[in-house]
């Protein structure tokens, strides 16, 4: 009895899908109007945590203004305080001293006035894509059928209509971070912080996910602030590059890009620019890989390797 | 002995079963959750919970006739017990597992105090919780057998003891065999729903 009951929930499992994916999706609208970009700005922002080992110093002084409305790309190593600033923004953690402001007032909690997007999308597991992208709105009390039609509208804007009634795990890497990227859109925030969200991706993937990021702020003009520690996504991406240092985590640099858009990360200027930037940067990396891993560091170029195949049987 | 002694008894031992062990998730399940996210609830009761939970349930028993006599109070006391502090300790554990981005990102959605824990930490813990929910039907089945055997109070446990005193293996081997099916009966009628519809969301490999 149990097993015919569990073939006719997989047969009408399977059949509902292949419903779904039959029907075409209608046809993408245009972008909806939405809330622009407001203002962030970091004032004098430090933080530090108490561990077992003494109080650690994550952030010093942080001083940073972002425009509302424009695209700006935290750069550094790891252990920089990138995601830091995203958290202090987010309000997830509050600075040890100093003042984060946003629009005309500061920041004390989180809101969903400003989203953000996690690395590893973050996708609650128990609901399907749809579910997930209506869930912040569901906190926000909205009717059922202002719901679906704003989920409608955002699962078109990412290209995710097919696969609305797939969990999570059902969908790929790429999309996953598509539907994070919904889901955060959803109450419509006037800031889109993004942690590292294509780190996890390949190549390919990412290219056309940031494509489409950059698609979309064009046309809402929400203010976005995108932690990379990958130079080129900065510099493809990017209004403005912070440049961030480690130990404590700080502010080290700006840089304004200015190209044309839309970009790609294969175009020569992009290169060009990335390169400068990841010279400025390595000298960074290299003082943390120092300390991490303490005399038995080398430094680039006092080995030369030379061609691994012609080595080989030698020593023997 | 087919009277209707058995279907007598075994209705007052799946009474007793639900009510003890509808109560037993009452308290365990806020009781794990507080202890995954309250430190005052954690250095108070913890390590009680801990050390309890090592102490078979039956061992109550005394206690529990001491102070409710020869009643249901007493065995269902015994039943919570067993029950609850299993469930208790597997609440917490995947309470505390929940991944951090899970409950940030709904955080940053608005999501927070008692809506958060209800609406996103539970069930991102559910899998977990479900695994104390068994262990615990297991172990409120068994002290209830437990309590039972050592009291003359109807159910399953007194028709053991009746076998016993008539030297009657075939019924002490009839009651085994009807505890073993209701293990079973319980474990197709309560969890494997919730087990497929785990597995479906989770992405768990179904064998």
């Amino acid at each position: 009895m149990f097993t015919f009951a569990k073939a006719w929930v997989e047969e009408r499992g399977v059949s509902l899908r292949a419903v779904t994916s039959s029907i075409r999706p209608p046809p993408p609208s245009s972008i909806p109007p939405s809330r622009s970009g407001a203002s962030v700005a970091l004032e004098d922002v430090s933080l530090s945590v108490t561990t077992e080992a003494g109080a650690v110093e994550i952030l010093r002084e942080a001083t940073l203004s972002v425009a509302a409305g424009e695209f700006v790309c935290l750069l550094g190593p790891s252990g920089s305080g990138k995601s830091t600033i995203l958290n202090l923004i987010a309000g997830l953690s509050r600075p040890t001293s100093g003042r984060v402001r946003y629009g005309d007032g500061g920041v004390t909690r989180p809101g969903p006035d400003r989203a953000v997007v996690f690395q590893d999308a973050a996708l609650f597991p128990w609901l399907t894509l749809r579910a997930n992208i209506e869930f912040p709105l569901k906190l926000q009390h909205w009717p059922a059928d202002a719901r679906r039609a704003r989920s409608e509208e955002l699962l078109r804007l990412v290209h995710l209509w097919r696969f609305q009634e797939r969990f999570p795990h059902e969908l790929s890497g790429g999309m996953r971070q598509r539907g994070a990227i919904a889901r955060a859109l959803a109450t419509d925030p006037a800031v889109l912080l993004m942690d590292e969200p294509f780190a996890a991706l390949d190549s390919q993937t990412r290219e056309i996910l940031q494509g489409e990021v950059e698609r979309i702020w064009s046309a809402t003009r929400k203010t976005v602030i995108f932690v990379t520690h990958n130079v080129r996504e900065a510099v493809r991406l990017g209004d403005r590059i912070v440049l961030m240092g480690t130990r404590p985590g700080r502010v080290l640099h700006e840089e304004f890009v200015d190209l044309p858009r839309p970009r790609s990360s294969n175009d020569a200027r992009v290169a060009t620019l990335a390169t400068g930037i990841a010279r400025r940067i390595a000298s960074e990396v290299e003082k943390v890989a120092r300390e991490e891993a303490d005399d038995a560091w080398v430094a680039p170029g006092d080995h030369r390797p030379g061609d691994p195949r012609r080595q080989l049987g030698r020593g023997i | 002995m087919r009277d209707g002694t058995l279907p007598r008894a075994l209705a007052i031992t799946v009474a007793r079963l639900i009510v003890g062990y509808g109560i037993a998730l009452l308290i365990g399940v806020p009781l794990g959750t507080s202890l995954a996210r309250s430190r005052l609830a954690k250095q108070a009761f913890g390590p009680i919970v801990l050390g309890l939970s090592s102490v078979p349930s039956i061992c109550w028993l005394p206690l529990a006739i001491v102070w409710f006599g020869l009643s249901e109070l007493a065995i269902q006391l015994v039943v919570v017990l067993g029950a609850a502090l299993p469930i208790a300790v597997a609440t917490e554990n995947s309470v505390r597992h929940v991944a951090p981005s899970i409950e940030r990102a709904a955080r940053t959605m608005g999501a927070d105090g008692a809506r958060l824990m209800l609406t996103v930490t539970l069930p991102a813990a559910l899998p977990g919780i479900l695994g104390g929910a068994k262990i615990g039907w297991t172990f409120a089945l068994r002290s209830l057998m437990a309590g039972e055997l050592l009291f003359v109070s109807g159910g399953l446990g007194q028709l053991l003891e009746t076998g016993r005193d008539l030297g009657d293996t075939a019924l002490v081997l009839g009651v085994v065999v009807v505890i073993v099916a209701l293990g079973r009966l319980s474990e197709v009628l309560l969890f494997s729903r919730f087990d497929r519809a785990i597995a479906r969301r989770w992405g768990v490999e179904e064998l």
